[in-house]
């Protein structure tokens, strides 16, 4: 099942940012490591909004910086 | 539901655009914090009507998105005051636009926009353009927000 969720989100990601799944590692920094900019930033956000249901609070967005951390977050939703 | 309507003073209070680029006239209802409806009136002698195209006039379509995107801006406004007081700078990055229906000088173009998501840093709206109730333009717009420094 987490399986399932990782890609889930992998591919969200993935579509929005044009960056390969491959390249979505648990602890690539979307900024640092990938060059996610503010826009990218609040589409992903957005995505996971409308798929999960959810509002993501904008206090929430600093702590999530990597996939590792989204996961986390998604955990929550279970 | 408020309704409240705003004149073009109010507007230029908020948008940094001016002549011959203030793409909107008047707001005409305001829906809490999730939808501006605004206006522009089409005149028969828009400039860019001059060129585009010489005896068969039609708004280019890049122009309703700028209304769509000045629009956005009232609504950013409307749900982030603070931010947008400090008369911070707009981007437009990102449009997803579709283009049903020609516009033509006389019309009255009515804009809505409504709120997908608003960060202090960025800003996503869905919109779009109706003249006589038929939808003319959708667009998702996604802009970058910088505080002047």
């Amino acid at each position: 099942m987490s399986n399932n969720r990782e890609e889930e989100v992998k591919k969200i990601i993935a579509d929005i940012t044009e960056v390969p799944v491959e390249k979505l590692t648990l602890d690539a920094d979307f900024f640092k490591d990938l060059g996610i900019d503010s826009l990218k930033a609040i589409e992903i956000v957005a995505a996971f909004e409308k798929k999960y249901r959810i509002i993501i609070p904008e206090s929430d967005i600093p702590n999530i910086r990597n996939l590792r951390q989204v996961l986390k977050y998604t955990e929550k939703l279970k | 539901m408020s309704d409240l309507k705003w004149d073009k003073e109010k507007i230029k209070s908020i948008l940094p655009h001016r002549e011959p680029f203030l793409f909107i006239d008047e707001v005409i209802e305001i829906d809490g914090t999730k939808k501006v409806v605004a206006v522009k009136n089409i005149k028969d002698n828009e400039s860019f009507f001059e060129g585009h195209f010489p005896g068969k006039p039609i708004m280019p379509g890049v122009l309703i998105i700028e209304a769509m995107a000045q629009t956005s801006i009232i609504l950013f406004f409307v749900d982030k005051p603070k931010i947008a007081k400090t008369h911070p700078a707009y981007y437009l990055g990102k449009v997803k636009a579709e283009f049903l229906a020609p516009v033509y000088p006389g019309d009255r173009l009515i804009i809505e926009a409504e709120k997908v998501k608003f960060l202090d840093y960025a800003a996503i709206t869905d919109t779009i353009a109706k003249v006589n109730d038929i939808v003319v333009a959708k667009a998702n717009l996604v802009f970058s927000i910088k505080k002047n420094e």
